[in-house]
């Protein structure tokens, strides 16, 4: 359990981020949904560091006092990826022989609640935001995932690049048969 | 209970390689289904390691029956319905975790980490009516409940012949999991679940026997992973087989590595290696090369895994169109914590919702179970003839025997054991069934 925010905390945090920083990220993660969007993978790899990690942890539905909590690092998780893991994962995708991804899904990442925050390091940002993620496959099937990410966004060369994002998704049991996409 | 199958399958079908495609949309086969297989077969619940200390539990469904599985104070684990004998609410909401009791939310009975009704809400008043026997009134045990090296199983049918007769000589090749390495095994922490709108039957027959779609449909996931495609594992210098015993199947070759190597990790493969000889010391020389080959396998009737990848899971039914898949990663205890804990992402990458491989899998088993929505499509039964004559004697592998892993035999021995329970309400007859040769 992390410790409760007092309001006053998250307006002075709030008042700290300058508007055009805070307008950079929102261009950010928009775009960024656009390429996961469009299936635009190696672009969209590109925006990630080389020392980057990208946890989606499973989640477990556990009573309120269980210590051990919804998701650990010790437990499976979707994604416990390094970028050489999200390399091997897009070369799925991009393989002719992806039978299941033809014809294509029809994506549609809404990321929203956008929270900027100084990070730990004096190049990193902390950036909140929670998504929406449909995707429509064939003439009728469609899958809804919901969740909540913490990204670590680093200036390299100027550009915002993501050195590690953390997804939390809403749900325990998934209700959906994979995860074709990224969050 | 019904006594006769409302649709009996045909055997003689099956003999000529061909199912009939009703199994897998009948609303009525389905319910069938409920009462004679999940009501009656052994069916995996847990790990032992799940259930570390007295009062760990978790729960999972046998069918469409909720259970809660628990250590209790005496060391040893049971099994229970998840619902409230007073009004029926359940009793537990949560999947797993650690409990002192059960207490039910609606009227506050509450229960013991045995099942027995320890209290309630208002008590007195129970306290002063006349005939109320608390004693009577626990959560409905399972009829039995039973492990083999680590795994656990429950049936709710008292009549169901022992697990060491239900597994048989199966249990001969669970040991190639379970068994090569002195420490044992446990699940690596977690539990993913995920829900296929597919029959369950397709995706266990899958795990069972087939090998043929591996270089086909996971041909993406092969390129991703290994950089080029399957082998192509029909041939005839591949040394493969297909071997079942009371409908438990396992489809694999002799190749020693070849699905760990999927999962992109050297540490695995490695471990592989280093513990050859160990491997061989316990299983014997055929055994130790099942242990990460080219393989998979269903302990009848919904509990599969793959040797190499170590993904252990169940296809738990939710109608005869819908499935949730529970999966977990098995390790061996006393492997190091850098190899367990390549062995869990590894999985994961691999064989998960998420993973590379199976991401292609339920596409395929929806498109079957839901084709069968046609009525003249249902006329057409479908096609498990391949293997009708490798039926093989082996000096070292027990049960029937096929050779060539690129084989319907698993498939067809997994109906035929399924035919068995749906048509006959008693055990006679049902276990030990001989391929035809
Ligand atoms: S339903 Fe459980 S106490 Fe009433
Ligand atoms: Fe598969």
């Amino acid at each position: 359990m992390t410790p409760a925010t007092t309001p006053a905390t998250v307006l002075e945090t709030a008042d700290r981020v300058d508007a055009g920083l805070y307008v950079e990220v929102l261009q950010f993660v928009a775009r960024e949904a656009r390429l996961l969007d469009e299936e635009r993978y190696p672009e969209w790899l590109a925006l990630f560091t080389e020392d980057a990690t990208y946890w989606v942890p499973g989640i477990e539905n556990r009573s309120r006092h269980d210590r051990s909590g919804t998701h650990a690092p010790e437990r499976m998780a979707y994604f416990d990826d390094t970028i050489a893991d999200l390399r091997h994962r897009v070369d799925r995708f991009t393989a002719p022989t992806a039978w299941a991804e033809d014809p294509a899904t029809r994506h549609l990442h809404v990321v929203s609640n956008v929270e900027v925050e100084a990070g730990e390091a004096p190049d990193e940002l902390t950036v909140r935001s929670v998504f929406v993620n449909h995707r429509g496959q064939g003439s009728t099937d469609s899958a809804v995932l919901y969740g909540r990410r913490t990204d670590r966004l680093r200036r390299v060369e100027g550009r915002l690049r993501i050195a590690a994002r953390k997804v939390v998704l809403s749900h325990a049991t998934l209700p959906a048969k994979n995860i074709n996409t990224f969050f | 209970m019904r006594t006769t199958a409302p649709m009996a399958l045909d055997l003689r079908m099956l003999d000529e390689g061909r199912l009939p495609r009703e199994i897998f949309w009948s609303e009525e086969v389905y319910r069938l289904e409920l009462e004679r297989v999940f009501a009656r077969a052994w069916v995996f619940v847990a790990h032992e390691s799940q259930l570390p200390k007295p009062g760990s539990f978790l729960t999972t469904r046998i069918g469409e029956d909720e259970v809660i599985v628990v250590r209790k104070r005496d060391g040893r684990v049971a099994a229970f319905l998840n619902s409230c004998p007073h009004r029926g609410n359940r009793v537990c909401s949560a999947e797993a975790g650690e409990a002192r009791g059960f207490v039910c939310n609606y009227h506050g009975w509450s229960f013991g980490l045995d099942g027995s009704l320890r209290g309630m809400h208002e008590s007195g008043a129970y306290d002063r009516e006349p005939g109320f026997d608390r004693s009577e009134l626990g959560l409905t045990p399972v009829a039995q409940l039973d492990g083999y090296k680590g795994l656990l199983f429950a049936t709710f049918d008292p009549d169901a012949p022992p697990l060491a007769e239900f597994l048989g000589d199966f249990r001969f090749y669970l040991d190639v999991m379970l068994d090569n390495d002195p420490g044992g095994t446990e699940f690596a922490g977690g539990c993913i679940s995920s829900v296929l709108g597919c029959n369950w039957k397709l995706a266990a027959e899958n795990f069972a026997g087939d090998a043929l779609h591996a270089g086909w449909t996971h041909a993406s996931g092969a390129e991703a992973m290994l950089g080029g495609p399957v082998a192509a594992l029909g041939d005839p210098s591949n040394e493969s087989y297909h071997v079942n015993v009371n409908g438990h199947c396992w489809e694999f070759n002799l190749d020693s590595v070849g699905n760990a190597a999927t999962i992109g990790d050297r540490r695995v493969v490695d471990y592989l290696r280093e513990h050859r000889s160990r491997f061989e010391e316990r299983l014997g020389p055929v055994r130790a090369r099942m242990v990460g080959s080219v393989s998979s396998a269903n302990v009848f009737p919904n509990f599969s895994f793959l040797p190499g990848q170590n993904t252990f899971r169940t296809w738990q039914p939710l109608g005869p169109h819908r499935t949730e898949l529970r999966t977990w990663v098995l390790v061996n205890r006393d492997a190091p914590q850098e190899v367990k804990d390549a062995w869990k992402k590894g999985a994961m990458l691999t064989f998960s919702p998420s993973g590379v491989f199976e991401m292609d899998d339920g596409e395929n088993w929806e498109g079957a179970t839901h084709s069968n929505r046609g009525v003249v499509t249902r006329r057409q039964p479908l096609h498990y003839g391949l293997g009708m004559e490798s039926r093989i004697d082996h000096p070292e592998l027990p049960g029937n025997v096929h050779r060539g892993q690129i084989n319907d035999a698993n498939q067809r021995a997994f109906y035929r054991q399924w035919a068995k329970m749906m048509n006959s309400a008693g055990w006679d007859g049902v276990l030990e069934t001989e391929d035809a040769r």
